[in-house]
């Protein structure tokens, strides 16, 4: 009989919920806008930790950007199944943010460089990338949220993503 | 940057920001597992806009979520928070991880969770899986004398050229050993030393007759861990 794998790891396991759980279910009550699916995604997320945190690979980059896709790959999926209907208006999504909220980048290194070449793109192009990225909007619902053209917000998004990359460098 | 590579870099770039629709993303997964190019496209730019969730301020999740790992996990919902412990071994086996990438590939991280199953007959189970959506594609079932049983869910395509190769990582171990070269059809192994439970089987894309160095030189393309099903 084979034994059940994985109890000998339950308290780091802990550990690691104590200190990344605030900081997923956040990104994943953004995107999902009800917390019963921010849970779900939660929950998937940390059962692929669970189950495959022998896949992270720190030459690949940091854990927390291993963790960060996981949840936000886990809650898009979600949303993408159930929809947003229900969700919590109460809840601001990036469009309705002043700059201000940008200096929550400044905090990492990473995070300095890419809040430095988010300052140059410019102001629609900003706003239509963190409404997909940390909002988890499609183009369609970008294009409804802010009433421009679908392939206008397209456009912004590539040539966005494209000045980010040239920004950033290599 | 020709227009292709830009096509190629801005798909890598929309998968990761999310604007895809659902059709395009998982068609996008699907290729990241076999074009270790854009899965590394991918990775950076994951690397590249992760600090963006800074922006979503944090939330202390529902009072049951611990409850419900720990029901899932099958450990005690007692177990102990321990502010400020060591990192977690959790993210610590990572060296044959960091061969793989050393080699040039990089979708090390790009699986997603096991299922359960219980069939009769066989003593453990393990799904071999990609993540992102995708449906399980291998289901890899230790038989009563020790051998594995692999049975594909979805037809996989091999390249002419091109073999798969089911490697055992067993728990604990930092490299995984090979088990032999597998038909995309799937087909019984007999391993030397049956598989312990908790064994990671890993499933990557080799060149014809399996790597020539004995550990995995291509891309992972499948993994799974292997369960017991009393």
């Amino acid at each position: 009989m084979l034994q059940r794998c994985g109890t000998g790891d339950a308290v780091s396991f802990r550990a690691l919920y104590e200190r990344q759980s605030g900081r997923l279910y956040g990104i994943a009550l953004r995107i999902t806008r009800q917390p019963a699916l921010a849970a779900d995604a939660l929950h998937e997320a940390l059962m692929q930790v669970w189950q495959h945190a022998n896949r992270f690979d720190p030459a690949r980059g940091s854990p927390e950007a291993w963790l960060t896709g996981l949840i936000r790959y886990r809650a898009m999926d979600i949303v993408r199944k159930h929809g947003r209907e229900g969700g919590d208006a109460a809840i601001p999504d990036s469009a309705d943010e002043a700059p201000g909220p940008l200096d929550a980048l400044l905090a990492s290194r990473d995070g300095k460089a890419l809040h430095d070449c988010i300052a140059t793109l410019e102001a629609a192009q900003r706003r239509a990338i963190l409404l997909a990225f940390v909002d988890g909007l499609t183009h369609s619902e970008i294009s409804a949220r802010i009433s421009a053209p679908l392939g206008t917000v397209k456009s912004w998004v590539r040539r966005g993503l494209l000045a980010l990359k040239e920004c950033l460098g290599p | 940057m020709s227009g292709t590579a830009e096509e190629h870099e801005l798909l890598a770039a929309e998968y990761v920001l999310g604007t895809l629709d659902a059709e395009a993303a998982r068609d996008v997964a699907a290729r990241a597992a076999h074009e270790p190019a854009l899965g590394a496209a991918i990775a950076r730019w994951e690397e590249r806009l992760a600090p963006l969730s800074a922006l979503a301020p944090a939330v202390p999740p529902p009072p049951d979520a611990w409850d419900r790992l720990a029901a899932a996990i099958g450990a005690p919902a007692t177990v102990p928070a321990q502010p400020g412990a060591a990192k977690p071994p959790l993210l610590g086996r990572v060296g044959f991880w960091r061969f793989t990438t050393a080699a040039g590939f990089a979708l090390a991280a790009a699986f997603a969770g096991v299922a359960f199953l219980r069939p009769p007959q066989t003593g453990a189970v393990a799904a071999l899986v990609p993540t992102n959506g995708t449906p399980a594609a291998f289901i890899a079932e230790m038989q009563r004398d020790g051998s594995l049983r692999l049975r594909p869910l979805d037809p996989v395509r091999v390249a002419a050229n091109q073999d798969l190769e089911l490697w055992a990582l067993p728990p604990g171990a930092s490299k995984p050993v090979s088990l032999g070269v597998i038909p995309a059809a799937g087909r019984r192994i007999a391993p030397t030393a049956p598989p312990e439970g908790g064994t990671q089987l890993l499933v990557s894309l080799e060149p014809r007759g399996g790597s020539p160095t004995g550990q995995p030189t291509g891309p992972v393309l499948f993994g799974g861990t292997l369960r017991s099903v009393d």
